[in-house]
């Protein structure tokens, strides 16, 4: 990748509610168009169905637009297969998710290491990147736990070590604290930030929490974005 | 975390689950495995060369002879391969209590017909040029302690020899060993020219023939020729396959394996259902760790791979439990039977039956699982929603 620019350009995205009626269609998105800048932190903000989740489903490769494009450092992926964009997803993208969907039966030590076996690392690399991911998100002492040993938030940093620790440079989160109280929640959204400024993660969340959103270098709120497409330049909600 | 690793714990998530239905397959496979068993000891029964055996004895009662130059008139029936004969001696050893399976035998062919009574070259030619020479089983050398070269008086209840006496002069010439258990251990030949020079009357007879025809001849048209050649003779005779002959001692055996290949089908078709289930069932509680799996870049194909894998596990591991305990039933068994039924063991190439059945079986109950797994879209069931 030769940055990690996110471009979204003329994207429409249309659900077809049920199979035999055509009217029945959902257009979520009518040429909507996005762009983030590598290295930024960004809050997606916006009433529930507006299409949050999916933008991000598009970025992150698990989802197509029905048509438009999704340019992400250069490389246009709603072009690619299945095969294709998994692997890509492999190499370019972290997710966190509300739920952790950690699996229960594999130590905190052992989920965090689950994407690198799809890498050519060795045993031991493996264990040293795992290790390496926990301690930066300060859950070196669990390393042996299971997911049902550990606490909400607990799980939640484990999670974000998982999405982390094959060193993607884009990390896309869904509600990533809903689940979780205040005090929790901000030791996450400051580590979101510590991997945004420190690591030079690019960061898109998509939160309803109006305080999380303080945690980000930029915040679109989707009820009131428009998109200039002369100037390129996004549109600062107001809060 | 190794594949390995990763496939048992999956499977071990439902460890009550996990166990009843390992168990249930290993229900089906003990069955199999008995019923593979005694299916063995009825093929080694009736299979090898007799299945390509005629024999042809007086049409009215098996106490009757034949002519002895009914031998070139067998032979001469097209996709008749050789013919011998052979004369029930009814013989016993000293007292009438201890009676033998003795057979006078015509000394060139014989053997070569019954080649299930395995005699090595040395002793077959010495037996061949000894004129009162015997072949024994070895389980009646062991029984009556006689070795090679040992005289032995032997007496029969039908025929008086020329000196007026039913006691016969005989020397072993070769003891014979079995191929397979199910064939008897116990039975004596001796020269039919022997006996025919030495009987006092019924001489160029024999009582029955034998008559070993090509695999790809007609066994029904050869029977038939066989038997018109004679039809008007003064000696009529009655051919039957030595295969339906047997058959008919173990019909009721083989009536008692297909009811059970019957049960069988319908225990394999229920476990089929079981597994699947639990396979299905397994897949759904997991869909969401599914489809983080594929988030994270986990393709399809690796995701199916392990399911695979899992149903392989469940599948062999209740195979395992199952087929070990149908040999221990087995071995008991056979002790139990071995006058009645020899040959219940299971033959190696049986596992491998079983190892392409079990791959088989988990890649149908994977099938459903692996649908799923395809469709499964990542952005639906990973909504932020829970
Ligand atoms: N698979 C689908 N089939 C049909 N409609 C869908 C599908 N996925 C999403 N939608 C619709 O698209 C719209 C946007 O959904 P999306 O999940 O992106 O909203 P969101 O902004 O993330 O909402 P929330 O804040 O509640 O998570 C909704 O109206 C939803 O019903
Ligand atoms: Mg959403």
């Amino acid at each position: 990748m030769m940055n990690n620019n996110i471009e979204l350009k003329a994207i429409n995205k249309t659900y077809q509610k049920s199979k035999n009626s055509t009217d029945n269609q959902v257009v979520v998105h009518d040429n909507f168009n996005l762009k983030i800048n590598s290295g930024e932190f960004v809050a997606l903000m916006g009433p529930s169905g507006m299409g949050k989740s999916t933008l991000l489903h598009l970025i992150g490769g698990l989802d197509k637009p029905t048509s438009g494009q999704v340019i992400i450092g250069g490389e246009q992926i709603n072009n690619l297969n299945e095969s294709q964009l998994t692997r890509w997803r492999a190499d370019n993208i972290g997710f966190v998710f509300q739920s952790h969907h950690l699996l229960p039966v594999l130590t905190a030590q052992a989920n965090v290491e689950l994407p690198l076996a799809l890498t050519h690392l060795n045993k031991s690399q493996r264990k040293h990147h795992a290790a390496t991911a926990l301690s930066l998100v300060s859950m070196a002492d669990r390393a042996k736990h299971f997911p049902k040993e550990l606490s909400g938030g607990q799980e939640q940093r484990v999670a974000i070590a998982r999405a982390i620790v094959s060193d993607p440079k884009i990390l896309l989160c869904d509600e990533p604290t809903g689940n979780l109280d205040r005090k929790t929640a901000d030791e996450i959204l400051s580590l979101l930030a510590k991997l945004n400024k420190e690591y030079g993660k690019t960061i898109v969340m998509v939160t309803h929490d109006l305080k999380a959103a303080e945690y980000a270098s930029k915040v679109i709120n989707l009820e009131t974005y428009t998109y200039d497409l002369k100037a390129h330049n996004v549109q600062e909600a107001r809060l | 975390m190794s594949l390995f690793e990763m496939i048992i714990k999956n499977s071990f998530r439902k460890r009550i689950r996990f166990a009843l239905t390992a168990l249930s397959v290993a229900v089906a496979f003990f069955l199999l495995t008995l019923l593979a068993g005694i299916d063995h000891a009825l093929n080694s029964n009736i299979g090898g060369n007799s299945q390509f055996r005629l024999m042809t004895s007086h049409k009215v009662s098996m106490t009757q002879s034949l002519p002895i130059n009914y031998q070139k008139k067998i032979a001469k029936v097209e996709g008749v391969k050789a013919v011998t004969y052979a004369s029930w001696f009814g013989g016993y050893f000293k007292n009438e209590k201890n009676q033998l399976a003795m057979s006078a035998v015509e000394h060139t062919s014989y053997f070569s017909l019954f080649d299930e009574y395995l005699i090595s070259q040395p002793d077959l030619d010495s037996w061949k040029k000894n004129r009162i020479g015997i072949v024994i089983g070895q389980g009646v050398a062991t029984e009556f302690g006689w070795k090679l070269g040992d005289k032995i008086p032997l007496s029969s209840s039908i025929w008086m020899n020329k000196q007026g006496s039913f006691s016969w002069e005989f020397v072993v010439a070769a003891i014979y060993q079995t191929k397979g258990a199910s064939v008897d251990d116990k039975r004596i030949f001796f020269q039919h020219r022997y006996f025919d020079k030495s009987r006092a009357y019924g001489r160029n007879n024999a009582s029955w023939f034998s008559t070993q025809i090509t695999p790809e001849a007609n066994l029904d048209l050869i029977t038939n020729q066989v038997d018109a050649q004679f039809n008007n003779s003064s000696f009529a005779t009655r051919t039957t396959s030595e295969q339906v002959f047997i058959k008919e001692q173990a019909q009721q055996f083989a009536d008692m394996a297909m009811v059970i290949k019957v049960v069988l089908i319908a225990v394999f078709f229920t476990l089929l259902l079981i597994v699947c289930n639990t396979m299905v069932q397994a897949i759904r509680e997991r869909l969401n760790e599914i489809a983080m799996m594929k988030a994270l870049g986990f393709s399809s194909f690796n995701l199916i791979k392990q399911v695979y894998l899992e149903s392989f596990f469940l599948l062999s591991s209740g195979a395992f439990i199952g087929c070990l305990l149908a040999n221990i039933t087995l071995s008991q068994v056979q002790k139990l039977m071995s006058n009645f039924l020899s040959g219940i063991t299971i033959d190696p190439s049986y596992y491998f039956y079983v190892f392409c059945l079990v791959l088989f079986a988990a890649f149908i109950c994977s099938f459903f699982p692996a649908l799923t797994i395809k469709r499964l879209m990542i952005s639906n069931t990973l909504g932020a929603k829970q």
